[in-house]
């Protein structure tokens, strides 16, 4: 039953390391270190991964980090010392712990104990005979590591211990001085760098480090930084960027120096990957003292520069760049240079080792750098083309070494003979150049994938250098199309390599006239349709349509080749091939939006049209007829931005190759998206009257009763506004004349709405605020004739005046109207019978008064009142009890 | 100087690929976290790590022939850095991940950059050489380039690789690379009170004290029989020692001397084990002229011997003409199927004839089998391969006196069978490739006197040298058709 547990166990921890995000779905962290933890009881290793490796997973926060922590040092503090892996193993995942889940603080119990119990073991020389001094085969050497990555991570955490780590260090037979020296550097060199940012401090601070001997630092001074506010992770002094910070000491360190030998001294004892990063720490630390010459590292450089190991050849390489010419004379930067371009060819490195030199050659550090100082490629001043020359690709090299070769021997030649037309001057060019035809060959002659890729990034490699040698651009050009003949499957490679030296560092233009040679190439195949196999044809309506993308290529050949395949009448099968029609109508999209279109529009209307009839596929088509609508029913704007919106535009769909077979129905719903109007959910712009005699600017409020209705006014037509927003804010909006003509002489709302296309080049349907139309807007002059004088205009007033307020009634009439409807109100006036009054009271408190004159043959009506709201219902009144409206057309 | 996370992954020509192994380093995550601040991007779980591999190294989807995240010409891989694309904002990128890939087997890592932004040069990483430094040791540890399928090897080798880890690189800090083979079990350890042991000396020999060097120099040669094509050949040679000698820090010094009039050693490389390097050594340099100052030796090299064998030194050696001379001429008969051969090899006077082997072989591409082969020779003896698409010459331990030999006849290509295929060599571009050992010899004459050998310890151990010259890529391209070469010399 233990073997099955134990065997399950393995299984389970191997599921949780592969996908901790699937493991962790069937299950909670929480439930799974339960688990993990009680299994530790039992001194399994693997049990300890998941927590190595995943430590946030498991702990999510400080507060369990914490408690996995104390629950796994009380593992520890049960586990036998025999069981040395396992402890090891523990106190590694108890730094990881500590450190991920954020829990090094002097706070924190577990982190205080911790690291008390890191430097009891560092301090342990306790001799076990089965202990194999190698790398890390004791709690010793696995206590010093956990401590170097403890101060790593929180700086300065171990800088009290300066004193007690060098006392370590140097007893008389450590037999872990590796662990120990790589943590005494460590701790020194971020302790000097936290110092050498403090303002103020010199030699004593220096002094007070090296000497630094606290017996347990988190108790003795528990308010130090490192342990309140968690020091980050400190960057490194060697940027690229220039030196860090650096300590003034003047030139007493007497103390430094004598640490800083005895490391050097040592350093031959470690294993090459400590001894670099010793190294590095110590450069770091030199560099930021000024006190201390870095002539110190002189007695080891013999050493390092005749290494066969990349790391520690490499670490010189930094130090060179620390330290410039106070450590390396110009003729030890000669022979540095000499070295390193040996190494980047050398028969015994590997090739990542090649690649990883060459990179350093092309970024060496020169003590007087005149190149790129923001990190560019540069060469070495003293890299002449002599010592390049072993560096020149050959048609052996793997492709990495290959493309980093041919950059170095282009940068080379043109550093030797400028950016000018290449001409004759030099061999270096022409072998490039050859070396780029042998890549060619054997691309030509059915070259695996990597050939193929390798050769087009050779080639955009050597534009990039060599595109403004016009003898080579136009050859490579020639030699593409060639091989585009020949090979047509190679058309996306051939397109890339357009598209990227299109948008990249090559000569403008070089990618249009390789596009424009396609062309070529492409359309000729339509002299023999039937000779032309089905998937070259693909690749050919493949490249045109990627030739019709560019507005400087005339597309009339196009055109002409669409329209031999549409009409092709062999093979038969080919008119009911989707794909093939598909891919034809790409080409036709394309054109569309082409800007010139205008002389295309019949033969291209030809093609759709022939394909809309002809075509074996509906869907085909189909969307031929669209795209035939499409031509024929918008304007030439809407088009462009329609389709250039419609997805396989210019750079959208041009990479996409899961395009390719649902173009069609993602096309669909693009150009319907593109045609259909869409709702503006708010008003984008509202109308301002205008007023032209300058009385009134704003549109004023309707009034409260009105309704706005459609029958106020007689409907208007559409206003067309041609760019409504021009360039510049500062642009008067346009104006628009609205002619109203009302139904009714009525103040009134105008509903307004706008159909416009946005910059997206879709259309949008918006609301826009009501326009009110004020009763005061609506007065116009009497419409006369304009012959007309003063004295008819006063003649026609007075005709007004009488037919406006006469009422053509006769006497008998009156008198019925009066008895009718005005018998209660009528006041008496015996003496005066030239009129009736009639007063009327109309609760609460409004009277309306009526005087009422019979004329000859008509009866005028004043009206008196104190409410003049009353008017409009008197004058309803009035209108219902007499029949005037009827007669005369008008009212009050 | 730390390493974010590591990754052990197989395939077979880009199918069937898994990670075997991997393992992340959750506190260098945390300093990489922190140092890079915003433009911090996570390492994603393994699966996602692999396809994103597969895809910067060119073998995702392998069976599509173009793929556009994968075969954009603007990836330029000239480093051994990718960038892996998490997502697609300009941010989730992982950088710099270095991959080694050998066979089946791809190692990858993504070293902790100690910097903010803008990113620094890869160059200005130390942590990228270490990287570099590590995945190479653990690539030669899971069987280096003899690794073949999975079965045999590699599944034992996957299975330490915890153990393994736990000491050279317990926290992503690597300290050591691990040692190809298991330790020693001559090796104690040092007792109290002895002088420093170094670390990568895991302990002291016991047993009868010997010293083993051997000498491998190797010659790389094309020539092409054309007097407008320059022909090309290096040698370069290695020293492998393999010491068991008493002593917690013995002390050993092998000196290589050469002959008078020969020129010097240049590029010299050594093992971190030696102590000290004159710089009249180092001074030597293949890529320059040479300064002139003629220093030929003695090369001593004084060191410290680690347990196990290591490669004390190597070198480059540039020698006036190559060992074994050849012209060859394939013509194209009246029919097509018909070639003519004529080969010529030419041993110099100067090479010794005694031979472990010697056999040339000529492959014929892009052609079908073999029909008749009516071919002589002068000397030795030609064999057919099973397919018929490649004729070896076995020209056994000698030369004849002459030191010449030649093959001469008609090949016919008619049989059913299609051969193998190389872009490279269509037409009458072909070759021919010698394979051959001569045993105490070395075109440089640079040799290890057994005498030269000193020995600084208490007994007198048993001292073994040996040298020995073999061929590696010696190519005679035929002068009749066109050459993969780039014609003429490079001069910028």
């Amino acid at each position: 039953v233990f073997l099955t547990m134990a065997v399950s166990w393995v299984e389970r921890v191997a599921s949780f390391l592969r996908s901790p995000s699937r493991f962790l779905a069937s299950t909670t962290a929480e439930v799974f270190l339960v688990e993990l933890l009680r299994e530790q009881r039992d001194e399994r290793l693997t049990m300890l991964s998941p927590l190595c490796e995943h430590p946030t997973l498991l702990c999510p926060s400080a507060c369990t980090g914490e408690e996995t922590c104390l629950e796994l040092m009380s593992v520890f503090s049960h586990c036998p010392p025999k069981y040395t892996e396992f402890r090891c193993q523990l106190l590694l995942t108890l730094t990881t712990v500590l450190v991920s889940t954020g829990c090094v603080s002097a706070h924190s119990h577990a982190s205080r104990d911790f690291l008390e119990l890191l430097l009891k073991l560092a301090q342990d020389t306790y001799y076990d005979p089965a202990d194999v001094p190698s790398a890390l085969r004791s709690t010793r050497a696995a206590a010093c590591e956990c401590l170097r990555e403890l101060e790593a991570c929180c700086p300065s955490l171990l800088s009290q211990h300066l004193e007690l780590l060098n006392g370590l260090r140097q007893q008389e037979n450590p037999r872990h001085h590796q662990a120990l020296s790589g943590l005494y550097a460590v701790v020194l060199r971020n302790g000097v760098h936290l110092l050498a940012r403090q303002a103020g401090a010199g030699p004593e601070g220096l002094k007070a480090l090296l000497g630094g001997n606290a017996a347990v630092a988190w108790e003795a001074e528990p308010d130090s930084p490192a342990l309140t506010d968690r020091a980050a992770p400190l960057p490194s002094v060697l940027g690229p960027s220039g030196l860090g910070p650096t300590l003034q000491t003047g030139p007493d360190c007497k103390e430094l120096r004598s640490v800083l030998s005895s490391l050097l001294e040592e350093s031959y004892l470690l294993t090459p990957l400590s001894q670099a990063a010793l190294l590095h720490a110590l450069t770091e630390v030199v560099a930021m003292v000024s006190g201390v010459s870095p002539a110190i590292f002189k007695a080891q450089l013999l050493r390092l520069l005749g290494t066969s190991k990349v790391c520690l050849f490499h670490c010189t390489l930094l130090m060179k760049a620390a330290f410039t010419d106070s450590l390396f004379s110009a003729e030890d930067e000669a022979f540095l240079l000499k070295r390193l371009v040996a190494l980047c060819q050398h028969p015994q490195m590997s090739t990542a080792a090649q690649l990883f030199y060459t990179d350093c050659l092309v970024h060496f550090p020169e003590n007087r750098p005149i190149g790129a100082a923001d990190g560019g490629e540069a060469l070495p001043v003293l890299l002449t083309p002599r010592l390049a020359a072993s560096l020149v690709p050959t048609v052996f090299d793997e492709p990495a070494t290959m493309l980093a070769r041919l950059n170095v021997s282009a940068l080379v030649h043109l550093e030797e003979h400028g950016a000018r037309e290449g001409g004759a001057a030099g061999g270096g060019l022409a072998y490039l150049w050859e070396h780029l035809l042998l890549r060619l060959h054997v691309v030509e002659h059915g070259g695996d994938r990597a050939a193929v890729v390798t050769f087009f990034r050779a080639s955009f490699l050597f534009l990039c250098h060599f595109g403004h040698v016009e003898r080579h651009a136009a050859d490579l050009r020639r030699r593409l199309c060639a091989l585009y003949l020949r090979h047509c499957r190679l058309a996306p490679h051939v397109l890339n390599l357009a598209d990227r030296a299109q948008d990249g560092p090559v000569r403008p233009g070089w990618a249009v006239a390789l596009l424009r040679s396609l062309q070529g190439v492409a359309v000729s195949a339509g002299g023999d349709l039937a000779a032309v196999s089905q998937k070259d044809l693909h690749w050919h309506l493949r490249v045109l349509a990627r030739v019709a993308e560019e507005g400087q290529i005339g597309q009339g050949s196009t055109v002409d080749f669409l329209f031999a395949v549409a009409t092709a009448a062999s093979p038969p099968s080919r008119n009911e091939d989707w794909r093939l029609g598909s891919d034809l109508l790409a080409v036709c999209r394309h054109l569309l939006a082409h800007p010139g279109l205008d002389a295309l529009l019949c033969p291209l209307a030809d093609v759709l049209q022939h394909v809309a009839r002809h075509h074996g596929d509906t869907d085909v088509r189909d969307h031929a007829r669209l795209y035939y609508s499409l031509l024929t029913a918008l304007s030439r704007e809407k088009l462009a931005g329609v389709l250039a919106n419609g997805g396989g535009g210019a750079n959208g769909g041009r990479q996409d190759n899961k395009r390719v077979l649902s173009a069609m129905v993602v096309e669909s719903q693009d150009l319907t998206s593109a045609l259909t109007i869409h709702k503006a959910r708010t008003p984008v712009f509202h109308l301002v009257a205008k007023d032209r005699a300058g009385g009134w600017a704003e549109p004023t409020p309707a009034p409260e009763d009105d309704e706005p209705s459609a029958g106020r006014f007689a409907a208007l037509a559409d206003v067309c506004v041609p760019r409504l927003f021009r360039e510049g804010a500062s642009a008067a909006p346009p104006a628009v004349t609205l002619t109203l003509r009302p139904r009714a002489p009525y103040p009134g709302t105008l509903r307004c709405s706008a159909v416009f296309t946005a910059q997206d080049e879709l259309t949008w349907h918006a609301a826009l605020p009501d326009v009110h139309v004020a009763f005061r807007q609506l007065f116009k002059p009497l419409p006369v004739p304009a012959s007309w004088g003063p004295a008819l205009r006063l003649r026609a007033f007075e005709r007004l005046w009488d037919d406006l307020f006469c009422g053509r009634l006769g006497e008998a009439e009156l008198e019925a109207l009066l008895e009718e409807h005005f018998a209660p109100f009528r006041v008496a006036d015996p003496g005066d019978a030239t009129g009736h009054r009639v007063l009327l009271f109309i609760p609460p408190g409004s009277h309306v008064l009526l005087r009422i004159r019979p004329q000859e043959d008509a009866v005028q009506f004043h009206m008196a009142t104190d409410n003049w709201r009353l008017l409009p219902h008197v004058n309803d009144f009035l209108l219902s009890v007499t029949d005037w409206e009827a007669r005369n057309g008008v009212d009050s | 100087m730390s390493i974010r996370a590591l990754w052990i992954i197989t395939h077979e020509k880009g199918e069937h690929v898994s990670v075997r192994f991997s393992r992340r380093f959750p506190t260098v995550e945390y300093r990489a976290k922190s140092l890079a601040g915003s433009s911090y991007q996570a390492v994603p779980e393994d699966s996602a790590v692999l396809q994103l591999l597969l895809t910067e190294l060119g073998l995702a989807d392998p069976g599509k022939p173009y793929v556009a995240q994968r075969d954009d010409c603007l990836n330029q891989q000239r480093t051994p850095a990718l960038e892996l694309h998490v997502d697609s904002s300009a941010k989730g990128i992982l950088w710099p991940v270095l991959v080694i890939s050998r066979g089946p087997l791809i190692l990858a890592c993504l070293p902790l950059v100690e910097a903010g932004e803008p990113r620094p040069p890869l160059s200005s990483l130390l942590s990228v050489s270490q990287g570099l430094t590590l995945l190479e040791g653990l690539q030669s540890f899971l069987g280096g380039s003899e690794i073949k399928t999975d079965g045999d090897g590699l599944a034992p080798r996957l299975a330490l690789m915890p153990s393994v880890l736990q000491q050279v690189c317990p926290l992503g800090t690597p300290l050591d690379v691990p040692q190809a083979r298991a330790p020693s079990t001559a090796g104690v350890p040092a007792a109290a009170g002895s002088p420093r042991q170094p670390a990568w000396r895991t302990g002291q020999h016991r047993g009868r004290p010997a010293v083993n060097v051997a000498l491998t120099e190797t010659v790389r040669c094309m020539q092409y029989g054309d007097p407008s094509k320059q022909d090309l050949w290096d040698v370069y040679g290695t020293v492998t020692c393999k010491c068991d000698v008493e002593g917690v820090l013995p002390n050993v010094t092998v000196t290589l001397t050469l002959p008078p009039n020969g020129s010097p050693l240049q590029d010299i490389l050594a093992h971190p084990c030696v102590t000290s390097l004159d710089s009249s050594i180092l001074n030597a340099s293949s890529v320059d002229d040479g300064d002139g100052s003629a220093f030929s030796g003695p090369y001593k090299f004084p060191f410290c011997p680690p347990l196990e064998p290591f490669k004390l030194c190597s070198y480059t050696s540039q020698v006036p003409v190559p060992p074994i001379l050849g012209s060859y001429q394939l013509k194209q008969q009246q029919e097509v199927n018909h070639l003519r051969v004529s080969v010529n090899l030419k041993l110099h006077e100067s090479v010794k004839n005694t031979f472990e082997y010697c056999e040339a072989r000529l492959p014929f591409f892009n052609r079908v089998q073999m029909s008749i082969v009516d071919v002589k020779v002068s000397s030795g003896h030609l064999d057919v391969n099973k397919e018929k698409n490649l004729l070896v010459w076995v020209l056994g331990q000698k030369f004849p006196k002459s030191r010449e030999v030649t093959m001469e006849g008609g090949i016919r290509f008619s049989g059913q069978l299609p051969g193998p295929v190389d872009p490279l060599c269509t037409d009458l571009t072909a070759y021919i490739k010698l394979y051959f050992k001569v045993p105490d010899l070395t075109l440089s004459g640079c040799s290890v006197d057994q005498h030269s050998v000193q020995v600084y310890s208490c007994a007198k151990p048993k001292i073994v040298t040996c040298r020995e010259l073999q061929s590696k890529e010696y190519f005679i391209w035929n002068s009749t058709g066109p050459a993969p070469v780039s014609s003429g010399y490079y001069t910028a």
